[in-house]
């Protein structure tokens, strides 16, 4: 039954332009035009093609700027790629760049059903969820403060929270561990547990190696771009640890 | 468990509404009275120039520029909160993929919402001069729908622009105070030459103002063909600008 494609993607490239001034005004629009254009073009995914079936805990490493984080944006949706096709099956619910955009201004309740409508949870179903995402979170007592006013690691507790309650099909974690304490990242071990057990298709980028061995099913290295390498957890991992 | 479409938009939309509605009053003392007070002592300032300073002629002029500042009132604030909604919503839009165009459909409605509440006064004080409501005035309920629209038109084109352009919500603010003296807001349309009507007619607030104006005041029944004119101009505003956004839409995330 799960044999299908959760996330398919096929000869993706990214590029952005780094400008060496950014042309953010009409002004500079114009004037620019008169001047040799000055810019860069930085290739941040340089033909990925990947095929990812349902119920797979796929481990991403790599060094910075390799281009993990601008994989799974792509996989998210959030940027378009230059070129290259993306087919996912299922919905999505992103924990990109340790954050999901919470708005400062508002409280820590505010933000659950706000972020929880945009996700698709009905005001009733985040009413449900409410206490469970509190629970999780150990934020009980600041759930009426604004969110400016926590620090980053409880904005991170807060916003994964309320990503894992989402009911998606697709989960993308980008490097939720880095700033939780000790409980919260067994908590975060808990879940991914959880998630395994209920089929869940996972993409999970980390610096930490020993947490991406625990889970993964399947371990791709990142470089430059490009996928250098692919498969079996055990052996990608050592395999990076010998060539860093 | 999967919700509907419709139900998902709603949703979305009405927490949207929500979260814009308390950070656009948080932290004032004086809260939701601000959206009374900004029209009304607009209202004052230009009742005061163009009935003792300047003597303007017109009759029923308090209900006539109250009406007129209200509906422009509106369409300023609409706009302007739209430019500037996705720059608000950068963090949000950076992290999650979800229908952007609920971002300035949501800031259309707070200024929609507070447009309500500005009415409600201009009927309490409508009533209190001693005026009758007539026939004529159910056109009005329909020129609010018109009103939205427009709002939501401009808003969209402008949020998209001014995503690409930080240039645009700036240009606009320069924009909507040309346009406060271009539109029939405190002087009325006939005290105007000919020569200057065009200016007017590619104006569908001066449509909606005048024509509001006429139903509500002046139980006049509007000119068909000018409602359909209008029609025909707030449906390629807001096609024109969801078109935009609509194709703008995903490099949001980059441009922010």
């Amino acid at each position: 039954m799960k044999t299908q494609t959760a996330i398919q993607l096929s000869n993706i490239i990214k590029e952005f332009i780094i400008p060496h001034e950014r042309y953010d005004t009409l002004r500079e629009h114009f004037t620019h035009i008169l001047r040799p254009r000055t810019y860069e073009k930085f290739r941040a995914l340089d033909g990925i093609t990947l095929s990812i079936p349902c119920g797979q805990f796929l481990g991403v490493i790599g060094n910075n700027g390799s281009g993990k984080s601008t994989l799974l944006k792509v996989m998210a949706g959030i940027i378009q790629p230059n070129r290259g096709t993306i087919r996912t099956e299922g919905t999505i619910s992103p924990f990109l760049e340790l954050g999901i955009g919470f708005q400062p201004e508002l409280t820590g309740k505010e933000n659950v059903y706000l972020y929880g409508a945009i996700l698709g949870l009905s005001s009733r179903e985040v009413k449900k969820r409410y206490q469970e995402i509190v629970e999780f979170s150990e934020l009980e007592r600041f759930m009426d403060q604004k969110v400016k006013n926590y620090s980053s690691g409880m904005a991170v507790r807060l916003a994964f929270s309320v990503a894992i309650q989402a009911d998606a099909d697709i989960y993308l974690i980008d490097e939720v561990l880095a700033v939780g304490d000790l409980s919260f990242q067994n908590k975060c071990f808990g879940v991914f547990e959880r998630f395994k057990n209920q089929g869940k298709t996972i993409v999970f980028v980390s610096h930490d190696l020993g947490v991406v061995l625990r889970f993964s099913d399947r371990v791709i290295i990142l470089d430059k771009g490009q996928i250098i390498v692919d498969g079996d957890p055990r052996e990608v991992v050592d395999r990076y640890v010998k060539e860093s | 468990m999967k919700t509907t479409r419709v139900v998902f938009y709603s949703n979305l939309i009405r927490q949207l509404v929500k979260s814009d509605f308390k950070l656009r009053y948080q932290g004032s003392v004086l809260g939701i009275m601000w959206s009374f007070l900004r029209p009304l002592l607009m209202f004052g300032v230009l009742y005061l120039v163009f009935s003792y300073f300047v003597r303007f002629d017109i009759p029923h002029y308090q209900l006539y520029l109250l009406l007129g500042v209200i509906i422009w009132n509106f369409f300023s604030e609409a706009s302007l909160t739209s430019v500037f909604s996705l720059v608000n919503k950068a963090g949000l839009i950076k992290k999650v993929d979800f229908p952007k165009g609920a971002i300035v459909v949501s800031a259309t409605l707070v200024s929609f919402l507070n447009f309500l509440l500005n009415f409600l006064v201009f009927i309490i004080i409508f009533f209190l001069s001693g005026e009758k409501i007539s026939a004529t005035a159910i056109w009005f309920t329909f020129l609010v729908f018109l009103l939205f629209f427009t709002a939501l038109g401009f808003g969209f084109l402008l949020a998209a622009l001014n995503s690409k352009w930080k240039d645009i919500g700036h240009l606009w603010e320069l924009l909507l105070q040309m346009g406060f003296w271009l539109t029939p807001v405190v002087y009325s349309r006939n005290m105007i030459s000919e020569a200057y009507d065009w200016i007017f007619e590619i104006n569908p607030l001066a449509t909606i103002i005048d024509v509001s104006r006429r139903v509500l005041i002046f139980d006049d029944a509007p000119d068909v063909n000018l409602v359909i004119k209008l029609i025909f101009q707030v449906v390629l505003v807001l096609v024109v600008g969801y078109y935009v956004f609509w194709k703008r839409q995903k490099y949001f995330a980059e441009e922010l």
